[in-house]
This record gives C-alpha cells, structure tokens and sequence, in this order.
C-alpha cells in the first residue's frame, strides 16, 4: 500500500494531498496557517502477497504511519478518530497508536476490497482531522500522560 | 450565558449553528443536491459534508461574532440518521472540542427539531408532528421523556415524497418536496390513493408503490396530469397525519401542535393541521424553512439545554449511531 503523500510536505500534506484530489477540495486556507512543521512523508508497510494465489488475501497487518507537528496533535488525531474505528468492521480491524508525534495505524483484513475500502474511508476522516487541526488553531497546551495510547 | 455550536449532518444538509441563551446568533447551511431523478447517497453526501463544514464553521463563528474561546460547548448529531455524513460532522465535533477544551455533546436529532421548535414558536407543552425525509413521528413530552406516540411503520413521509419527485423527474432543487408542493398547487383532480392508519400510526411504503405504478399508466393515458398526481398524494398523505396527530391531542388532552422537520415548512400540510386544530379549539405552532429543515442550531439549542442540565458526552462515548431513538434520551431540562 502507497502512503498518500508526494515528498513536498510533511505527512498533513501528503494524506491531505490524496485526501484533497479525490474530494475536489480547493477552499482557501485560513489566514496565518502555519507550515509544515513535519518533512517526512507517511510511512507505509505493506504485507507481502503469497504467490500463485488466484484471490489476493491480505491477513498480515498493513501500517501507515502519519507523522504530525507535536505529540499533542497526534493524540488529539487518535481520539478524534478512534469512536471511528471502534465500531465493529468484520473483516477489517484497525488499531491507532500514537508514538511520539506519530499516529500509527494498523490494518488486519482478509478481503482486500473491504481493506481499500477501509483505507479510503479513514484517510478521509484523516485529512478532514488535519484540516481542522490547521484551520482552528493549535491545541491548548496540556499533559498527555505518559505511555503510548492504543485504541483498537 | 452558555454559547454553544451545534454542528448536524445527519442527511443531505450540513449546517453549523450558534446559540446563546435563547438567541439563534448563527445558522449557516449548505445542501447537497442531486440531479432530478436521483437520491443521495451516503458516501457521496459525506464527501459533500466534508468539503464544506469546516467553511461553515468558520462562517458561523463569523455571523456570531465570536471567538472559539466564547464557545462554551460543542454540540454535534449523534443520531439517527446516514452514518458516513453522521461520522464526517462528529469528527469535526470531536476536534473542535479538543482543539478549544470545551465539553462535548452528542445531541438526538429529533430532539434538536423538538427543542428549536418550542423555542421559536414559544409553545409550552404541544403533541409534536415530526416530518422528514428521515422521520415521521407524533410525539408528546410526559415524565422526562418525548415519547412517540404514533410513527411511520415504515417509510417517512417525507421520503415517500422525494421518492415519487424522482418517479416524475422532479427537480432537487432546493428539495425535491418543495418542488412537490408547487406542483400540487395547480392540481386539479384528485386521484384516489390508498389510506393507510394504522391506529396510532401510518404507513407510507404501499402508497408509493401505488402511486409509482399509477403514475405511469395515467400519465401515458393522459387520464391526468403530474400536478394532478402530486397533489393527490399530498392530499392523502398529510391526511392521514392530521389524523394521527389529533388522534394523540385527544389521548393527550392537548391544546397545543407543532409541526418540526422539513416537511413541516409545507404550507398545505399546515393548513390542514390548522383545520383541526381550530375545530379542536387548539392552537397550531409551526417554524419557516430555517429551522424547519435540518440546522446546526436547532442541535445548538439541545445542547444548549442540555448543557445547562450537566450533560457532557466524554470522547470515548462520542460515536454516532443510526438508530437512536426520540424516547432514549432522558430529558433532565424539562419539569
């Protein structure tokens, strides 16, 4: 799996990037958004196909990770998806983690239909989550606890 | 003086409302509309709502003058209603309020209809007509609880309508119902429908099935015309309503209707209501297309309510759920 992102920004460019074509969205940005504080694009690990297999099944995790300006912001990410992923999916199960300034996020599937789907649908969400991130300010300054967080 | 956003999206219109103490400060709205002959689908509405609200947010901070910091509370549609548009506004829910640190609240979409309605028509105590696409129900306060006291058993009222609107390729725009009822206007005849009471409650899927098939034999016939058609239906339909809203005013010993959702904006459907309640010596209480259709701020006033009642709904619990029903909510606001 290709991780949305093109090299030029930082990972809120990248999943925005994917996010924004396939919506069509071209609103202006607010003023006095502030760059991108991340360089690195999304980083993405796919589990290898078996070969000779007529039905391509994908039970090995897949993983994409999306790094973010501060940790704070990766957990806010995490939370304000996380009811998301929560619901019951079937074939699909994911789980965020946040580590550092990285959100982390895992997908177990056996269809690989249900896992595309499932993959869209949350990059969506994602990049809606990053807009609003950059659109309304950055998060008052508040602890996090320690430990990763893990919703799955 | 509490203000809170309310942010709904549960159908095709995605809004963001402002209310502070009884006064709507913002009510911006946007709606995705279809071609003719076509409904909404929820993908498609979802990517809609995700386009916009942000826009919209900002837009309704604008008009009310305020800043995030004078938002006390973050309101959102819980439910019922499409899941992926019901997701796309309550992540949206979900960031602002982490993004400002203001309590969150999940809000019953029905009951967000109910709360702008009491608050802009100023009824006390009134048996409730719900009519949407999504939703017909007739509902009265009693004991801490809006308890459904007849409904559609099972389609809406309002989606019987926009169903047929696609049957005659009736334009969407601004909605589909709106179009029906200008229609109606200049119908002549009345084509006999089924009529379907049910006791309490009424039925609406056999209707349109009729109408569907009718539609096409008398209108290559020319035995009558699609004014005809829609006025017939909206004769019938808003019949058997009045009938199941008098049916609770007299279970309920009421002296007060009100009509909410967005059917509730049509003017004949009010004029029938008004009939009965007149011989019934009741009082009619109705809201224009503002409130009447789907808005942020009708979810702003519930939580409004709710807010000042100590609800708060923790980020853990703050999914969206498509079924959820008017009776499920304890109402602490209310004596």
């Amino acid at each position: 799996m290709q991780a949305p992102g093109d090299g030029e920004g930082g990972a809120a460019g990248g999943a925005e990037g994917g996010a924004g074509s396939r919506e069509g969205e071209g609103g202006p940005r607010p003023e006095g958004a502030e760059g991108e504080a991340v360089r690195a694009p999304p980083q993405a690990e796919v589990a290898p196909q078996p070969a000779g297999s007529g039905r391509c099944l994908n039970r090995a995790p897949s993983k994409l990770t999306v790094p973010f300006r501060t940790p704070l912001e990766a957990e806010m990410a995490r939370r304000s998806l996380a009811p998301y992923v929560q619901r019951p999916r079937g074939l699909v199960q994911k789980e965020l983690t946040v580590n550092g300034s990285a959100l982390a996020i895992r997908w177990t599937a056996e269809d690989p239909v249900f896992f595309r789907i499932s993959v869209n649908a949350f990059l969506d969400q994602l990049s809606l989550v990053m807009r609003n991130i950059r659109g309304f300010g950055s998060p008052p300054m508040r602890s996090l606890g320690r430990g990763k967080r893990t919703d799955t | 003086m509490p203000a809170v956003l309310g942010l709904e999206g549960s159908a095709n219109k995605v809004g963001v409302g402002v209310v502070r103490d009884g006064a709507v400060l913002a009510n911006p709205r946007r709606t995705y509309v279809t071609p003719p002959g076509t409904g909404f689908l929820p993908g498609d509405t979802a990517r809609h709502h995700r386009a916009v609200i942000l826009d919209l947010l900002q837009e309704a901070l604008t008009e009310a003058g305020l800043t995030s910091q004078e938002i006390d509370c973050v309101a959102y549609t819980k439910g019922p209603g499409m899941g992926a548009p019901l997701v796309s506004v309550a992540v949206v829910a979900r960031t602002v309020a982490q993004l400002w640190n203001k309590p969150l609240l999940g809000v019953n979409h029905c009951i967000g209809h109910i709360e702008m309605g009491r608050l802009i028509t100023g009824a006390t105590s009134p048996t409730v007509l719900y009519v949407s696409g999504g939703n017909t129900q007739v509902i009265a306060y009693s004991e801490r609880r809006y308890r459904i006291f007849g409904e559609t058993i099972d389609i809406a009222v309002g989606n019987c309508l926009d169903r047929f609107a696609r049957v005659l390729k009736i334009s969407n725009d601004p909605s589909p119902g709106y179009n029906i009822e200008q229609m109606a206007k200049r119908g002549k005849k009345l084509v006999e429908l089924p009529y379907t009471v049910k006791g309490m409650d009424v039925s609406f899927s056999g209707i349109l099935s009729f109408i569907e098939d009718a539609a096409q034999r008398m209108l290559a016939t020319g035995e009558c015309t699609p004014e005809d058609l829609c006025f017939s239906l909206q004769e019938t339909v808003f019949a058997m309503l009045v009938e199941i809203t008098e049916r609770a005013m007299a279970h309920c010993g009421s002296q007060e209707a009100l009509i909410v959702g967005g059917v509730g904006c049509n003017l004949r459907l009010q004029e029938m209501m008004e009939t009965m309640c007149q011989e019934r010596g009741a009082r009619l209480f109705a809201t224009d297309e503002r409130f009447c259709i789907d808005n942020g701020a009708m979810i702003a006033q519930a939580g409004w309510e709710m807010f000042r009642a100590g609800h708060r709904t923790p980020l853990s619990d703050s999914g969206i759920t498509q079924r959820y029903r008017t009776d499920e909510v304890e109402v602490t606001w209310r004596d």
